[in-house]
């Protein structure tokens, strides 16, 4: 003990630059190693004047406004829809305890990798899919499997589908956590009554006295939602028509095509990208200028109710719809990986097989212990960083600099495709030649901030009275950090494990990018797979992608409770 | 003092209001929490005490129609005349007036006024807000954010929210218990002059004896 209390002072110390460093470095990094190519300056290729080449190629490339449209379209109308659906049922369910039960169902969506949920819904509106089996024949007249682009159709309405299923959960359990805060939620749950009381219908009475005062704290978690919709890869790769594909996914194309000077077009299009996500966020900026500027007056017109029992019913209708269509993309992929002969208008597979579970698992083998240990390692990782990170916010009384909080985020404010491109060239300039740590480190990127953002609140919320008793015990701070804070934080930490797991499972760009094609995860296979091959094969990809999380957060839950158990035992007979 | 708006006299003073409990009893789960009936007539305050735990807060939530799950309720409510035992909480023309003023934070001072008024062109609502604000000494303040008031001002807009609002009935939950004791004093009685001058019947739950003793009206403790 007596070496890491001489060591500890001096290690959380030092903890925070490192984890600054281990952001900062790889994202700006990254993003001058796309600038520079982009501007056309490619040692490798002998190009080493700057040009505006790469620029004048994008614009040439033959669709690429379809492209910017698209990405601009999908993400923008996804984030609204799953605004407004969001709006609407903690409106019509405010005061109801379906509120809780929705929140119950719609939360485990969150942890399901994004890959994942592509291939799910992908499933669902396939020609073949449950949905058209469902209504056939008795409905549709469908013998064959009707002749419909779903997924893949041109205009993005896939993609749509589902990012906004992806972000609905998100964005309502954001809200939630709001009404949550003790004094907010009391607070506007009193005025609520109050508008109630005042004759305001319910509807009515969210809209204008709660929801004004919950939107600026939902402001910051949909204009995140709306950046990441806008340069997402995997969702339009999986769902999203080919030729032309979203930006994004071009990108990543012209990234990894054999023809090396397509790096400098590709480089152009990440910052084009960048642009891009600053359009939309804008845009919405704009629309919520516009909004409450039209919406001002109406707030004390003194009209009670605005159609409101029909808009309970709509509400209705697309809460039932949503968890339709979620419990039936996963009953779908459920009865894919085990489908055996399945002959189109049937509901059922005519066998049921363990076949593809059992292929699928010997393919997985390797990928599956890579996906592990990747986020095993990367998970603590960011634990221990953060851990460390938080207690020398504690050991000098000063919390985070705001610099300091936004640096932490800063992987998931900027688009990763527009850095994580110059981050491999990076990778390739340092020689660094360790795959494997390698993908570690681009995983912190993204497992990082996910984990201090749920670790951070508990850990400044503990009672500093305990240390300061134990202190005054004679206990040193590393005696205090290791035997008294961490036992007393084990069940917020195992959860941020198990989130930061989940995070790292789902990652496919940084995988597939810094990877170079010798790592795979359950999620770049499950990617490959999803657009060909075997779909029987791909569903057990899949649902392999959302037991992995499922596990994580099953222990810990179960963990923390047989540790404490185990340690009172202990003191006990000892 | 006399009566704010003229449409509030005029609805208030026709009409003989009175609010009857009728054979109310009130039950967590399976217990019985309490029973009650009792007839307010307009400008009487009863008032409610008794120590926490006591169902005061379940009582104000049955007269106002939002008894939260785990509670169940018998008897039936009538105000004016009318049933409204099963009414849905907005149809009631019951006001609140809470401990918290809770002014919504997004308004002015004015805007949470005509917030509660009934929809009537805007020249008319503004000049009945000035008036209303005047008569209780917070002339000027109609654009003021409600969070830059002093707490005694606060509680005066949240009271003439209530009462611009045209309610049938009152209620009051602890309404002065988070003010200190002069301005207490000072605000008790310009509630209970506006109840007496709009003849509202009004329900008072409270802990506080002087609270009570300023009533004169009926006391029923728990």
């Amino acid at each position: 003990m007596s070496t890491v209390a001489r060591l500890f002072n001096p290690i959380v110390r030092i903890s925070p630059f490192i984890m600054m460093a281990l952001l900062v470095m790889p994202v700006m990094g990254g993003l001058i190693g796309v600038m520079l190519p982009a501007f056309g300056w490619i040692p490798a290729l002998d190009q080493t004047s700057l040009s505006l080449n790469g620029f004048s190629q994008l614009w040439q490339t033959p669709g690429i406004g379809h492209m910017a449209l698209l990405s601009i379209g999908t993400s923008f109308v996804s984030t609204f829809l799953a605004f407004l659906i969001t709006i609407l049922i903690l409106a019509s369910y405010f005061t109801s305890p379906w509120l809780g039960y929705i929140q119950r169902l719609l939360g485990p969506i969150l942890v399901i990798p994004h890959a994942a949920a592509a291939i799910a819904i992908g499933f669902l509106i396939t020609p073949s899919g449950m949905i058209s089996r469902l209504v056939s024949p008795w409905l549709s007249g469908w013998n064959a499997p009707p002749d419909w682009l779903y997924p893949h159709d041109a205009m993005g309405l896939s993609i749509i589908l589902g990012l906004t299923l992806k972000e609905l959960p998100f964005l309502l359990l954001m809200a939630l956590g709001v009404l949550a805060q003790p004094d907010l939620g009391q607070t506007l749950r009193a005025q609520h009554k109050v508008a109630l009381s005042l004759g305001y219908c319910p509807i009515t009475a969210f809209f204008k006295v709660v929801l004004p005062s919950l939107y600026p704290h939902l402001r910051l978690p949909i204009l995140a939602v709306m950046a990441y919709a806008s340069a997402s890869v995997e969702i339009p790769l999986i769902l999203g028509p080919n030729n032309p594909p979203t930006l994004a996914v071009a990108i990543m194309q012209w990234f990894h095509d054999v023809d090396l000077s397509l790096r400098i077009k590709a480089s152009a299009g990440a910052i084009l990208q960048i642009q891009l996500t600053l359009f939309v966020l804008a845009c919405w900026w704009l629309l919520e200028g516009l909004v409450c500027q039209f919406a001002k007056s109406m707030l004390t017109n003194g009209r009670r109710d605005y159609g409101g029992a029909i808009i309970q019913k709509i509400t209705h209708v697309i809460t039932a719809l949503m968890m339709t269509i979620i419990g039936l993309a996963l009953v779908g992929m459920l009865l894919w990986s085990f489908a055996g002969f399945w002959h189109f208008p049937d509901t059922l597979p005519q066998q049921v097989v363990m076949l593809h579970w059992q292929t699928a698992l010997q393919q997985m083998h390797t990928p599956l212990i890579d996906t592990v240990l990747i986020a095993l390692c990367a998970t603590a990782l960011a634990i221990s960083l953060t851990l460390l990170t938080l207690e020398a916010e504690q050991h000098s009384g000063k919390s985070l600099s705001l610099l300091g909080s936004v640096l932490i985020y800063l992987p998931l404010l900027i688009p990763s495709i527009a850095f994580l491109f110059g981050l491999v060239w990076l990778l390739e300039q340092v020689n660094s030649q360790h795959t494997f740590t390698n993908v570690v480190l681009a995983h912190l990127l993204f497992v990082l901030p996910y984990v201090f953002l749920s670790l951070a609140s508990s850990y400044r919320r503990l009672d500093p009275r305990f240390s300061i008793v134990a202190a005054s015990l004679g206990a040193t701070k590393a005696k205090i950090f290791f035997r008294i804070k961490l036992p007393m934080l084990i069940g917020p930490i195992f959860i941020a494990c198990a989130l930061g797991l989940a995070i790292s499972f789902s990652q496919y760009l940084p995988t597939l990018l810094t990877g170079g094609g010798r790592i795979n995860t359950i999620t770049t296979e499950a990617v490959a797979l999803a657009n060909g091959g075997s779909r029987r094969i791909s569903a057990v990809y899949a649902l392999m992608q959302m037991i992995l999380p499922a596990l994580g957060f099953l222990l810990a839950w179960l963990l923390p409770k047989m540790i404490t158990k185990m340690l009172i035992k202990r003191h006990q007979q000892g | 003092m006399q009566t704010f708006a003229s449409t509030a006299k005029s609805s208030s003073t026709t009409t003989a209001s009175v609010l009857t409990i009728d054979g109310l009893i009130l039950r967590r789960q399976q217990q019985d929490l309490l029973s009650l009936s009792a007839t307010i007539r307009g400008g009487e305050i009863l008032t409610i005490m008794g120590p926490s735990g006591s169902g005061k807060s379940t009582l104000l939530n049955w007269l106002t129609g939002m008894l939260p799950a785990g509670f169940s309720a018998e008897g039936q409510l009538h105000l004016n005349g009318q049933n409204i035992t099963t009414t849905a909480s907005h149809l009631r023309h019951i006001g609140l007036l809470y401990q918290d003023p809770l002014l919504f934070p997004h308004l002015s001072v004015a805007g949470n006024i005509g917030f509660a008024m009934p929809p009537s062109p805007k020249a008319q609502r503004q000049t009945a807000i000035s008036e209303a604000l005047t008569q209780v000494g917070l002339g000027g303040l109609e654009q003021r954010n409600p969070q830059s008031l002093s707490g005694g001002q606060q509680a005066r807009v949240a009271l003439l929210r209530v009462l611009l609002s045209q309610p049938k009935a009152i209620l009051l939950d602890e309404p002065f218990s988070k003010l200190d004791s002069q301005l207490r004093q000072e605000i008790r009685q310009l509630v209970f002059d506006q109840i007496r001058q709009h003849q509202l019947p009004a329900i008072m739950v409270t802990h506080d004896q002087t609270d009570a003793d300023a009533a004169q009206g009926q006391v029923i403790s728990l």
